[in-house]
């Protein structure tokens, strides 16, 4: 557990920790989107190359790269599994008994699998430059528009805030228990299914008893403050917009308009 | 046969931006059926090496022997689960691994892990409850439905049915009221006499004082004393660099030395006290 890199922050000083949370939040979408043009493998190159920079740029070790991946393995792989099998386009390439296999469900399959990489290497590098109040921050700011239309944009970012906040002691808690019950001789690695079903009751059913303990107690310190989501407050950390926020921004806008560009022209 | 620890370091996150040494080099060794008090600061190190103990946490480096069983960096987790039985970790605030449905089935799951019969870690489940002051009543209770230091009872409960050889005990006195605290104590104290091994990590050294036998001093990441009750608390000016207060009746008895007595300062019982002031007058 101590070994989780998704949604982790690294706390280093480079290029990308320094930009501003909007740009970086702003661009995150604008890149996801763009990651679902179909702009062929050349596009992909594009947007690959484009992500290499920003993990270079960004000053993070290939391993925690490559960490950040592994959580989502399994997922991937159920996922391109049912893609082989059930997308039946193109020419036949193999044919094993019902289990038929294309050549466009065998690019398909690969086009998901650039796709799901690049979104969770995306992502990556956004938590991971991003202190979390600093995002919350960000997603406050570019919320605000929408207050207009009776939009709860502080109560948004305040839920945001406060389950970031909660995910380091939800973790550290869950080693908590996890060591306690190991005390008890449970082992969560070993054993048949029921023992494994046993051991992850053991450590659910108390981790959601100190959860609603901890969201109570919260929920009283806050009231006991008077918190009051409506008032009007000010800020200690306050977003200023560089120049090289700006400079950032146009790169980002350049290489999504390529791929939209080239999706179009393919 | 006893606790030895032969230059165990740990480091937490090795290689990585979050890397803490929390052990350096440390040497100790605790004899078979003492009763030790482990002190020392918030984050000294205190709670990672309990945990290596039973093997919650192996050494980076060096080399732990808990009776005939060898721990070192490179064990196979697996071929240590005989060492979970045979050193019993009471954690901090142990009421949160209470899970099951009755008191009785939380009791026994611990045997049961350890290939104990059902029937029979029932038994042992009735004994253990009465050791630590509830009656049988309580066993078909749901432990959710209990007071916070009847959940710890429960909770301890459950490591005693295990019948461990060393028992250790990460504070366990914390946030119970004064009589809570001194009855169980007194039973940690009874399971010591019947030959058990007992680690007690404290902050409150009255109760070091009154109950222990030795005292381990930590102080980042290192052992820096590991010495008799009675000696430690000689040692006035080395414990009040570490900001550690000395047992209410120990500075007592040197506020009463200044001003001319002459009291033997190992003195723990305030009977004996009274006496040795009343001799003196």
């Amino acid at each position: 557990m101590n070994g989780m890199m998704l949604g982790r922050y690294l706390p280093m000083d480079s290029f990308i920790h320094r930009l501003d949370p909007r740009l970086k939040i702003g661009s995150l979408l604008l890149l996801l989107i763009s990651v679902f043009f179909d702009a062929g493998f050349i596009g992909y190159g594009i947007l690959g190359i484009f992500v290499i920079v920003l993990v270079i740029l960004s000053k993070m070790k290939l391993s925690q790269v490559v960490k950040s991946i592994k959580p989502m393995i399994f997922m991937m792989i159920f996922l391109m599994f049912f893609n082989l099998l059930f997308i039946q386009k193109g020419t036949l390439l193999l044919s094993l008994g019902f289990l038929k296999i294309y050549d466009q469900a065998l690019i398909q399959t690969a086009y998901i699998f650039i796709r799901l990489i690049l979104i969770i290497i995306m992502t990556t590098i956004l938590t991971a430059t991003t202190k979390p109040l600093d995002l919350t921050l960000g997603i406050e700011h570019l919320l605000s528009p929408f207050k207009k239309i009776g939009f709860p944009t502080h109560e948004v970012a305040m839920m945001i805030s406060i389950a970031l906040r909660f995910i380091p002691t939800l973790l550290e808690e869950t080693q908590r228990i996890m060591k306690a019950q190991a005390s008890r001789g449970v082992e969560f690695s070993e054993g048949s299914l029921k023992e494994k079903i046993m051991s992850i009751v053991s450590l659910i059913i108390p981790l959601f008893i100190s959860a609603f303990q901890r969201a109570e107690d919260l929920a009283n310190a806050m009231e006991s403050r008077n918190y009051n989501p409506e008032a009007k407050r000010t800020r200690y950390k306050q977003l200023i917009w560089k120049v090289s926020d700006t400079i950032s921004f146009v790169c980002v806008c350049a290489v999504c308009a390529g791929i939209v560009t080239l999706s179009i022209v393919l | 046969m006893s606790i030895t620890f032969k230059k165990v370091e740990h480091v937490y996150s090795e290689n990585t931006p979050f890397s803490y040494h929390a052990l350096k080099g440390v040497d100790l060794n605790i004899k078979t059926g003492s009763m030790t008090a482990l002190i020392g600061h918030t984050g000294s190190g205190k709670s990672t090496l309990i945990q290596h103990i039973n093997a919650l946490l192996l050494p980076t480096s060096g080399e732990i022997q808990i009776e005939d069983v060898m721990i070192t960096a490179t064990n196979k987790p697996e071929s240590l689960k005989p060492l979970r039985k045979k050193a019993g970790l009471v954690f901090q605030f142990p009421e949160y691994q209470l899970f099951e449905e009755t008191i009785l089935k939380d009791i026994i799951f611990g045997p049961k892990n350890f290939g104990i019969e059902e029937s029979e870690a029932e038994i042992i489940a009735k004994k253990v409850l009465k050791l630590v002051g509830l009656d049988e009543s309580y066993l078909e209770k749901s432990p959710f439905d209990l007071s916070g230091g009847q959940k710890r009872r429960v909770a301890i409960a459950g490591i005693l049915a295990m019948d461990p050889d060393i028992l250790i005990l990460d504070e366990p006195t914390a946030g119970l009221d004064p009589q809570g605290a001194k009855e169980m104590l007194n039973l940690f104290k009874k399971i010591n006499r019947s030959g058990k091994t007992i680690i007690i990590v404290s902050h409150d050294m009255n109760q070091v004082l009154e109950y222990c036998d030795d005292v381990i001093v930590m102080s980042n990441g290192k052992v820096e004393r590991h010495e008799s009750v009675d000696e430690i608390f000689k040692e006035t000016e080395y414990l009040s660099s570490l900001s550690i207060d000395l047992p209410t009746i120990t500075s007592f008895i040197l506020q009463l030395n200044k001003h001319g007595f002459k009291i033997d300062s190992s003195i723990k019982d305030v009977d004996q006290l009274v006496k040795e002031i009343g001799g003196q007058l």
